[in-house]
């Protein structure tokens, strides 16, 4: 072979990669635009109706309702990438309110009864990821134990009773801006958001989440850690509920045994109205945080029109329906990220 | 070799048994550097398993495995297995992710890394244009669900020789592969054996395959070796089968002692695509040839597996089109897949549910009665599938016997149509032989049969006319009687024989 031809053969395979790179590139946040455009128009339509909801107020509002759904559906969502599922997230959130606001209670500063209430998700998590990865059982099953042991901890912790919180500063965790001019809790959803996103893209053990999802035969011939991958989805997504419980409490200020109870499966519509298949080897971060963004505003728009709260369940039901239907019938197989 | 042996890997009295199963009894098998090795045995020999014990992925009950580096020190088992790469008979392929990322995500051990998608890219492009400049060029950033069988082989054979790997063993890589695919991969593969001391193990059915590549021959029979390192050409073809344990009158070409082949009285059954018109009378057996695109559409009208604007399909007690595989299956057009990992086998079903599958739709059985169990023993008994128990699962069988389970399915259904893709895929010359006399079989009695297969000698020995398809996916031209050769075949489907 000579010089010519390697040098002609080497250019036409540069420029195929700059072409297949950027198809790749342009194509793989498709999902994630149309319902972005789907909540804009959402907004809108409730704007048309109720002026103020369109408010810099009103949308301060939403984030600050919406972050610890947000930060909840980033973790559900690397379970589910994994092929898994979590449902014990609402339970871990709401023993984390729990056990934060009754360390507190017994003398502890925010910052270590914070500490403590993390430790409720790493516990969680763990049991979770032992469970599924070494003993082998089904996320589902594993999940629903841990759902109902967590739940019914987070009563016997006060006895039922709810509990405000102790330290006066505790306030700052949500609405303090750790950079100026940014509250915390938009801070927090967009570095989770970022990190997250960058991890699942570009680190290999974030590409390891979709091969896990996608068959987990065909990750464990190919050598990849399955059992460590899948372990670390389930904590990430037990911490993460335990983060969004602690952000909840320093918004509210008192923790209650059943804060987290209708969370759960609201965090799992975010995630599949995100583009993610339950079947795993699909989603995105930015997805997720959009759907539980459209969420949010459906919420909110409920109770600004004034329909009745009743309805809110149903609306969200819908939404879902057309977010999945539309994912169903648009043509083109979503990838991996 | 009048030079020391460099041996590369080596396995002396290998013993592994599932359950009351042994499936090897001392097994020996050594390869060494440079070297192409077939490794030949019946279905359920223990080739397989011999496999998963030497990359690790079944532990072994007994036995010695010794690894050596090239230079010829001593390895440890965890080392040595890292130098190793396999192309598994079901693939390991992950379908949510890229080519490039397939090929490239095993060789990033290091989790907290980051991913270059550059670097990915440029590792699968470099190894897939070995096979395929082409597919290289255009696919490394498609998703491995969307492509075929066959372009999914490629990448799996790709991953392997991007590994950078010492020995590469390659469980039946060529199943899915054209004979034009083949050909390249048999060219890189010597080349890299020359070039760069890469051992290779070869596993295959196809005789004259094993004979263009491979240069030593091991045989296994029963979960014990009968041949230990002889060299290919030292065998006759008669020689190897009569080891593997296939009676030997099986190789004995059965066209002429086939009862009935002219075809059949009844409605024939048309198929019309703008233009090209194709009659079959009853009995036909009816070959496919040619690249995957043009057969696989033509197939999915014919099985109801999806409606296409370019073929029709008609025959006087059938519909315009079939609404569904259903449908298609209970009007007689029966279909045995060739992807039988995914779209074949009822994995989590035991063996009966597999066998009587396609008899429960056709006669739209509501109960499930004890019958069946006779009924399913007897079809196992007719194509001599060993299994412990009709309840256990499919899993506990080797790949070439879950083949038969599929050909159960249809087996003496008095069906108008069978449509077959590579329905000897994975399984040994003596089954070979046994499949070839059931379908004619099924012909005699009336039924249409048309026959995929990407091994031409195959076609030429069973079909009545070979429809063949160019590399576009276009039907190329339809021949029969003095017409069939291999020749005729290889100009007609644009790929080297």
């Amino acid at each position: 072979m000579t010089q010519n031809t390697t040098q002609a053969s080497a250019d036409t395979k540069q420029a195929t990669f700059e072409i297949q790179h950027r198809e790749s590139i342009i194509g793989s946040y498709r999902t994630e635009i149309a319902i972005a455009i789907a909540i804009i128009v959402l907004a809108l339509a409730v704007g048309s109706q109720v002026p103020q909801a369109l408010s810099w107020g009103n949308f301060a509002n939403i984030t600050q309702a919406g972050a610890p759904l947000i930060i909840m559906s980033l973790g559900v969502l690397l379970v589910v990438i994994t092929g898994g599922i979590d449902l014990s997230v609402g339970s871990v959130f709401s023993l984390t309110g729990m056990v934060t606001a009754q360390a507190m209670a017994h003398g502890f500063g925010g910052f270590e009864a914070s500490l403590i209430g993390l430790s409720v998700g790493l516990l969680f998590g763990s049991i979770n990821g032992f469970l599924v990865t070494i003993a082998g059982l089904a996320p589902f099953v594993v999940t629903l134990i841990t759902f109902a042991v967590a739940g019914s901890l987070a009563f016997i912790v006060t006895n039922g009773r709810s509990m405000p919180i102790g330290d006066p500063d505790f306030w700052l965790l949500n609405s303090g801006s750790l950079v100026p001019g940014m509250p915390n809790y938009i801070l927090f959803c967009i570095v989770l958001l970022v990190v997250i996103e960058l991890f699942l893209k570009k680190i290999v053990a974030g590409r390891w989440f979709y091969a896990v999802g996608s068959s987990a035969q065909a990750a464990r011939l190919l050598g990849i850690p399955v059992k460590r991958t899948t372990f670390l989805a389930y904590v990430a997504s037990s911490l993460l509920a335990s983060f969004s419980g602690l952000l909840t409490i320093s918004y509210i200020l008192n923790a209650e045994s059943t804060a987290g109870s209708s969370l759960m499966l609201q965090a799992i519509a975010a995630v599949v109205i995100g583009g993610a298949s339950l079947l795993g080897g699909t989603g995105t971060a930015v997805g997720a945080v959009l759907g539980a963004l459209m969420i949010t505003v459906i919420q909110n728009g409920v109770n600004l029109i004034g329909i009745n709260s009743f309805w809110q369940g149903s609306v969200t039901g819908v939404a879902i329906l057309i977010a999945v239907l539309i994912d169903r019938f648009s043509k083109s197989r979503r990838g991996a990220g | 070799m009048g030079t020391a042996r460099q041996i590369v890997v080596s396995v002396s009295g290998l013993t592994k048994a599932y359950g009351a199963t042994s499936v090897l009894k001392g097994v020996d098998f050594s390869v060494d550097r440079g070297e192409v090795h077939a490794l030949l045995g019946g279905n359920g020999a223990g080739k397989s398993t011999m496999i998963r014990i030497i990359t690790g992925s079944a532990a072994k009950d007994a036995g010695d495995i010794v690894f050596h580096s090239p230079s010829g020190e001593l390895r440890t088992e965890a080392e040595g297995r890292r130098k190793i790469a396999v192309v598994h008979q079901e693939l390991a392929l992950l379908p949510h992710l890229t080519v490039a990322e397939n090929i490239a995500l095993p060789y990033f051990a290091n989790g907290a890394a980051l991913f270059n998608r550059k670097r990915a890219a440029g590792q699968a492009y470099d190894a897939l244009a070995m096979i395929d400049r082409e597919f290289a060029a255009t696919s490394l950033q498609r998703l491995i669900g969307d492509l075929s069988l066959h372009e999914g082989q490629m990448v799996e054979i790709a991953r392997a020789l991007a590994s950078g790997a010492e020995l590469i063993l390659l469980d039946e890589p060529t199943a899915n592969l054209t004979a034009q695919e083949t050909d390249r991969l048999f060219t890189v593969l010597r080349r890299l054996t020359r070039e760069s001391g890469l051992s290779v193990v070869f596993v295959s059915h196809r005789m004259k395959e094993i004979r263009q590549i491979a240069n030593v021959c091991t045989i296994i029979r029963d979960g014990r070796t009968v041949v230990d390192r002889a060299a290919t050409a030292s065998l006759t073809d008669a020689d190897i089968i009569e080891k593997m344990g296939q009676t030997a009158t099986a190789h004995v070409s059965e066209r002429a002692a086939v009862p009935t082949r002219r075809a059949l009285d009844g409605e024939p059954l048309i198929i019309k695509e703008n233009g090209f018109r194709l009659e079959l009378r009853p009995g036909t057996i009816l070959g496919v040839a040619g690249a995957p695109a043009g057969p696989s559409t033509l197939i999915a009208t014919l099985v109801g597996a999806a409606r296409s604007r370019r073929w029709t399909v008609s025959h006087a007690s059938w519909p315009d089109s079939f609404s569904s595989p259903r449908q298609a299956a209970r009007l007689g057009s029966g279909f045995i897949t060739g992807d039988r990992s995914h779209k074949g086998i009822l994995h989590s079903l035991p063996i009966i549910d597999n066998v009587l599958a396609s008899r429960r739709v056709v006669r739209g059985s509501k109960v499930t009665g004890v019958h069946e169990q006779t009924e399913c023993l007897d079809l196992m008994q007719a194509l001599k599938v060993k299994a412990a128990s009709i309840w256990n699962l499919p899993n506990t069988l080797s790949g070439g016997t879950q083949q038969k389970l599929l050909l159960a399915r249809w087996l003496g259904l008095p069906s108008r149509l069978l449509v077959l893709e590579e329905p000897t895929r994975g399984v040994d010359i003596g089954t070979k032989r046994e499949i070839y006399h059931l379908i004619r079989q099924m012909a005699a009695s009336g039924t249409v049969i048309v026959w995929w297969s990407t091994e031409n000698a195959e076609l030429l020995e069973v079909c009545d006319r070979v429809m063949a398809f160019d590399t576009e996916g276009r039907c190329a031209g339809v021949i029969e009687n003095e017409d069939l050769s291999e020749d005729r075949l290889a100009e007609l489907t644009g790929m080297a024989a």
